[in-house]
């Protein structure tokens, strides 16, 4: 009864966490369509302006929203001078995003060192809540990860903004012709999905060591989990996705070791992505 | 003869093909004359950035030709190389190492073919593919991982160097320059199979994919059939690719099959030219050489000039180095679109 509740934890938390690395993603692919090859990086890049801000003494909530204004701003520059010229052809946004992955890799080992950072956990301890033991920083975090999400569902389908954002997903071309300014609607939604990146990459930055390449672990995984989850959908499909990329994983890991937990997770994933390519919540 | 199925490129495009020919073999034939001008260092280490070159052109065939991208060819690449490694230690009538150059391509085509079918038998759209293969690599560079028993885990595998039988003659490839004899031939080899298998109706047919697949498709072609042959050929090469790379190295470790070395593929085939075998090929050995030698001098800011050259690249030069030298893959474009 007790490891069967903490597993359940575990794979909630850890559920949560995915889909708060994922969040940026499922705005950016999920909304806009554009195959995002550097969302690894925007990670990446929130972790190390966390952990360069907290070690200059900045209190760790501060950093964390400055880590997502740094990434917001670098998602500014890159739409603006690259990306927004090649909204029409998915298959070049994926290679120039691979490209900002290299290029922003390269400049962090310059300017951070290759060496592994450490952010110190903000929230040691832990929360009891009767039998069930959630350490508290994992705990907090679960909770932003899951207002975020509520939040992006808010702001996409209860304000104006919203419905103008809807209104280009489905049919860029008439939402121009009714005097919606596509060009701004597209810049702000990847800065925002940037900005969200960059808070889960300083969010996520205590709890592993922080590498040039930190990000790139759940590259993949946040691709899945969009997918899998159903494009465009932002707060049901993206906790299904992590779900069943991150939280089954920590079930599969059960039953056989992490590495092979993982490459399950894998297959699967590929073999949803074959037979119900429009995600586990999409009815089409 | 061959009946022209779809529509011809243009006179330029043949002229393109002569001038390579000839730049070829002028390559290859420089190339033949190295090892009796250069020893040492040089021997050694151009028969890796050959290898590199051809799966660089396996990649090339793909994306350039089949405007399929792949993510996931170091995966063939590195379990070619454990293939080689594996078979070095079984007990067999013949040489070992030929058994493990036939088990490597087969295993490269047998998984790229299966994978193929499998995704493009349902329509998987080619950025899909593209995580597909990206996960693929990753997959296989965590179950080398894991499987730490037979693939030495982290710490890798060390692979003799094998050598060439013939009969009851044999001839040790443990020397720099038989090895450089033995894989340069096999570089052209590859490029010439390639060559021959873009001018046969497959390739047209291929490159019509590329152009417009529905249209190909509703001329009566499978094209996931085609599709799927190009990827089993592709990672055939990959998966042959490796296994010489592992005895040349004589090491193979999992990191071989990440996702940094599978996108690097990318970078080359890119930089050199993906609508060029040559160029691809040429693109490996020339940005693989600069990596190597720039790396002892500055390495951190010649990796940041190669990812800012790849991002203009995919800007502005579609058709990368061998695009810009022959000035024709530009035309190609708006002709797809009126025609």
């Amino acid at each position: 009864m007790q490891t069967a509740l903490s597993v359940l934890v575990d794979s909630t938390l850890i559920t949560f966490v995915f889909a708060l690395a994922a969040i940026g993603l499922a705005i950016i692919f999920g909304l806009m369509g554009v195959i995002n090859m550097g969302h690894g990086a925007m990670l990446t890049l929130g972790a190390y302006f966390t952990w360069y801000t907290t070690s200059a003494g900045v209190p760790f909530a501060v950093a964390v929203l400055l880590a997502a204004c740094g990434v917001g701003l670098i998602g500014l520059l890159l739409e603006h001078f690259i990306i927004r010229h090649f909204y029409d052809r998915q298959f070049e946004t994926l290679l120039l995003t691979w490209g900002f992955f290299l290029v922003s890799t390269e400049i962090i080992k310059i300017v951070f060192g290759t060496d592994l950072r450490t952010v110190t956990n903000p929230l040691p301890g832990a929360a009891h809540l009767g039998p069930i033991v959630v350490p508290a920083y994992q705990g907090v975090v679960a909770l932003i990860s899951l207002g975020l999400l509520v939040g992006f569902a808010l702001l996409l389908f209860r304000t104006t903004v919203g419905i103008k954002i809807r209104a280009l997903v489905q049919n860029a071309e008439i939402a121009s012709l009714l005097g919606l300014n596509v060009g701004q609607a597209y810049k702000l939604v990847f800065v925002t999905g940037s900005a969200a990146a960059g808070l889960a990459g300083g969010l996520i930055s205590p709890m592993l060591s922080v590498d040039p390449y930190i990000g790139n672990v759940f590259l993949v995984r946040s691709f899945f989990v969009v997918i899998i989850g159903g494009i465009g959908q932002v707060l049901g499909g993206t906790l299904v996705g992590s779900f069943l990329i991150g939280g089954s994983e920590t079930l599969f890991a059960l039953v056989s070791g992490q590495v092979v937990a993982q490459t399950i997770v894998f297959a699967l994933a590929i073999l949803v992505l074959r037979f119900r390519p429009t995600g586990v919540l999409r009815a089409e | 003869m061959t009946r022209s199925i779809v529509a011809r490129p243009g006179a330029a495009n043949a002229g393109l093909l002569r001038s390579e020919t000839a730049v070829a073999v002028v390559v290859f034939f420089a190339l033949a004359l190295l090892p009796g001008v250069a020893s040492g260092y040089v021997v050694y280490i151009v028969p890796q950035y050959l290898l590199y070159g051809m799966l660089a052109m396996s990649l090339a065939l793909l994306w350039g030709f089949g405007g399929i991208l792949s993510f996931g060819q170091a995966a063939f690449f590195a379990l070619g190389a454990y293939a080689m490694g594996l078979a070095q230690h079984w007990d067999m009538a013949v040489n070992p190492a030929y058994v493990a150059l036939l088990i490597s391509i087969a295993v490269g085509g047998a998984l790229a073919g299966v994978v193929g079918y499998f995704l493009f038998s349902a329509g998987v759209r080619d950025v899909y593919f593209v995580l597909v293969t990206l996960a693929l690599s990753i997959m296989t560079e965590q179950i080398t991982i894991s499987q730490s028993d037979i693939t030495g885990g982290y710490n890798g595998m060390f692979i003799p160097r094998m050598s060439l039988t013939f009969g009851d003659a044999s001839l040790d490839l443990s020397d720099d320059v038989p090895m450089y004899y033995t894989i340069l031939p096999l570089t052209i080899g590859i490029y010439a199979l390639l060559r021959w298998v873009l001018a046969s109706r497959f390739g047209k047919v291929l490159i019509g994919i590329r152009e417009n697949e529905d249209r190909v498709l509703s001329l009566g072609f499978r094209t996931p059939l085609y599709k799927t042959a190009a990827f089993a050929i592709s990672g055939a090469i990959a998966g042959l690719a490796g296994a010489l790379y592992g005895t040349h190295a004589s090491f193979v470790s999992p990191s071989l099959a990440g996702v940094l070395f599978s996108t690097q593929v990318v970078v080359w085939v890119a930089i050199g030219g993906r609508e060029s075998l040559l160029g691809s090929l040429l693109g490996a050995v020339g940005v693989a050489a600069l990596s190597n030698y720039l790396t002892a001098i500055t390495p951190e800011y010649w990796q940041l000039v190669l990812g800012i050259v790849f991002v203009l690249v995919i800007m502005a030069f579609r058709g990368g180095v061998a695009g810009a030298l022959g000035g024709l893959t530009a035309p190609r474009r708006p002709e797809t679109e009126s025609g």
